[in-house]
């Protein structure tokens, strides 16, 4: 990219000696630097284009490949085996994984967006004492890393902890191998995004609209539930895609907090490392379930593209 | 929980009677500060219980010894003597990767940086936020002209974003195991990357090589994120600025420099303070494609003394880890307010 405008002035040189296309090309590239721009565009296009899809296509040359001829491969699959996208079901039950990630993400998105939607309209349209400091309290929640939530929760949900009333002492219930675990971190881990996201859109409705609701004699929550929430129906999306994937995609707590087998609650992160095997390595079928995995994300992506762009930036810019 | 309870019987039933309308007209009867923490209640329960109550309980654990014997969680109360122990290299013996380097009198003063869980999360933090930030910006660039297929090239670029953590370690492992891909070979024989001399022929079970790569996955994970917050900063600049900028004779390379990077550069700054503080934690792609015997982070640490079970170390090395992020936090936000943004 760089060598082009070095050679555009090697080039202009002598206009009269005989020139090659790329002496013509150069000549014309300085009287319309337009086109060197456009060119630049396109090549720089073309190298974030392959960077980012060339992991997937990776994926699929591996995937398609049997297992026995993966050595060296190069840039095409050895051999055509699709059989591997059964195969990877019958070795690790992939499919139950991921409906514990379906529920896991659902359930997680349903309640935060109750409970953002209610936040968001209190930080969106009331005016109280307090709000500045509750605002700067729940996004400082959001910076601390997860680690240092860690042992106290596995103690919380493995029934370890005993909580006093008085002189009765109870323990909490073993929650371990149950959804609750992740469920609960999740939401609150993901929930200031979406209040920050909820507190935009809410806050975007004009008085108007809430206060002939109210007139016509509607209570304040109905207020809340039948017309802001309705028109900031894109805003609401927008927190539960985000909320969704960011379920999806989290490591840590879906990692740590169950015992990794599809009947105790285990997302695909369990499922994606159950293919290590203890006697043998199945790159094929690593392969296939990655592919597997990525899919439900990457049609979200294909079909909610605006409202991701919009909730990301939205949320990360409120400030 | 109650106020879900009654949200969902007015949202539900028009009708008014018993105990629905005496909590309709309860609630008609709050002041606005009152029924702004109402409703503000769950959300409050949750991260009170969920975020604020553990972060006070590591704290505290940090307090005590480790559990000798027996099934006690912990020992007994030490004081400060858990950060005294961490910070002067005590603790070590019983951490599976040291908290500090080795400072020693030579250039360059530390050794061991790579078996140093505060050294290599900053490496991996400077390296990977830097590189995503630049990419970013480019992607940014791209994203920020008209053509045709512009949506499909903006789906390319986020769908990385969008890739589990433990598919992306997947997908990174699968391609730097030995001998599989045209990247890494063996000794005898080498591939293109071992020519390139850039890593060796087991680059995941090699600290600095798994690094470097985890970094590299990293950035090719998370630029996307950078890059639409830029995006996004370029397009709420004043398009205008540009026509009179052109109108003066400002070349490209004019126009950028002195409108488009200094009105988006406080977008960048917030970007990357995002990246920061989740870089900060980085766990899983390390769990997935090297595992934290080679590449020890904070998070790492934390977790394999938690396992071990080590409660009171792990809760001190997690407490200073949200302290660092909380340091990195404010020295932003000093920033930012000295420069009036």
């Amino acid at each position: 990219m760089a060598s082009e405008t070095p050679g555009a002035g090697i080039g202009s040189d002598d206009p009269d000696t005989e020139q090659g296309p790329l002496g013509r090309w150069v000549d014309s590239a300085i009287k319309n630097p337009d086109r060197v721009y456009r060119a630049m565009f396109y090549v720089a296009m073309l190298f974030f284009l392959v960077t980012t899809l060339f992991p997937f296509y990776w994926l699929l040359v591996l995937a398609l490949t049997p297992n026995n001829l993966i050595a060296n491969m190069g840039l095409v699959p050895k051999g055509f085996n699709p059989e591997v996208f059964i195969a990877m079901f019958e070795r690790v039950p992939f499919h139950l994984y991921m409906f514990n990630s379906f529920v896991l993400g659902i359930t997680t998105t349903v309640l935060v967006l109750l409970i953002a939607s209610l936040a968001g309209y209190v930080f969106g349209r009331l005016r109280f004492p307090g709000k500045g400091v509750l605002m700067l309290g729940i996004l400082a929640i959001s910076y601390f890393p997860p680690a240092a939530f860690l042992i106290p929760l596995f103690e919380l949900f493995t029934g370890n902890t005993a909580i006093s009333i008085g002189m009765v002492t109870i323990s909490t219930p073993d929650l371990f191998n149950t959804p609750a675990p992740m469920v609960f971190p999740f939401s609150a881990l993901f929930l200031p995004l979406s209040i920050f996201i909820l507190t935009t859109f809410y806050g975007q409705i004009p008085d108007g609209l809430e206060d002939a609701a109210r007139v016509e004699g509607t209570t304040r929550l109905g207020a809340l539930f039948r017309v802001i929430v309705p028109l900031s129906a894109p805003g609401v999306a927008t927190a539960g895609v985000l909320t969704f994937i960011s379920v999806y995609n989290e490591f840590f707590f879906s990692f740590l907090m169950n015992n990794g087998e599809a009947d105790s609650w285990a997302p695909i992160v369990a499922g994606i490392l159950k293919y290590q095997g203890q006697f043998d390595t199945p790159y094929n079928l690593m392969a296939a379930a990655s592919i597997v995995g990525v899919l439900p994300v990457a049609i979200l992506v294909i079909i909610a593209q605006e409202r991701i762009v919009s909730g990301l930036t939205a949320g990360a810019l409120k400030e | 929980m109650a106020t879900e309870q009654q949200s969902g019987e007015t949202f539900s039933d028009t009708q008014r009677s018993g105990p629905y309308a005496s909590a309709v007209n309860w609630m008609e009867s709050l002041s606005e500060t009152q029924f702004a923490y109402l409703l503000l209640t769950p959300a409050l329960v949750l991260l009170g219980v969920i975020a604020v109550y553990p972060l006070v309980s590591t704290f505290s654990m940090s307090l005590f010894a480790d559990r000798l014997t027996g099934t006690a969680r912990l020992g007994e109360f030490v004081g400060l003597q858990n950060y005294v122990d961490l910070f002067t290299g005590a603790r070590n013996y019983a951490l599976p990767s040291q908290f500090l380097p080795t400072f020693t009198s030579e250039f360059p003063f530390v050794t061991n940086i790579y078996s140093s869980a505060l050294a290599v999360t900053l490496i991996f933090t400077v390296f990977s936020v830097l590189f995503e930030t630049l990419i970013g910006f480019g992607q940014a660039l791209i994203l920020d002209q008209d053509f045709r297929g512009r949506r499909w090239v903006r789906v390319a670029i986020i769908i990385p974003w969008a890739v589990p953590i433990v598919i992306q370690g997947m997908i990174w492992y699968l391609m730097f195991q030995p001998n599989i891909g045209f990247l890494v070979g063996t000794s005898e024989n080498p591939a293109l990357l071992n020519q390139l001399g850039l890593i060796g022929t087991t680059p995941l079970r090699n600290t600095a090589d798994a690094l470097f790569l985890i970094i590299v996955a990293d950035v090719w994970k998370t630029s996307a994120f950078m890059a639409l917050l830029i995006l996004a900063g370029m397009q709420s600049i004043d398009r205008s600025l540009y026509d009179v900028a052109k109108v003066a004779g400002a070349s490209r390379w004019q126009q950028f420099k002195l409108i488009t990077f200094p009105l988006i550069l406080p977008t960048v700054l917030v970007a990357m303070l995002f990246r920061t503080i989740d870089a900060m934690r980085v766990y899983g792609i390390i769990q997935t494609m090297a595992g934290c015997q080679t590449v020890p982070s904070l998070s790492c640490l934390v977790v394999t003394t938690f396992n071990t079970p080590l409660y009171g170390t792990s809760a001190t090395v997690a407490f200073v880890t949200a302290g660092i992020i909380a340091v990195v936090v404010s020295v932003y936000i000093v920033n930012f307010a000295s420069e009036g943004i």
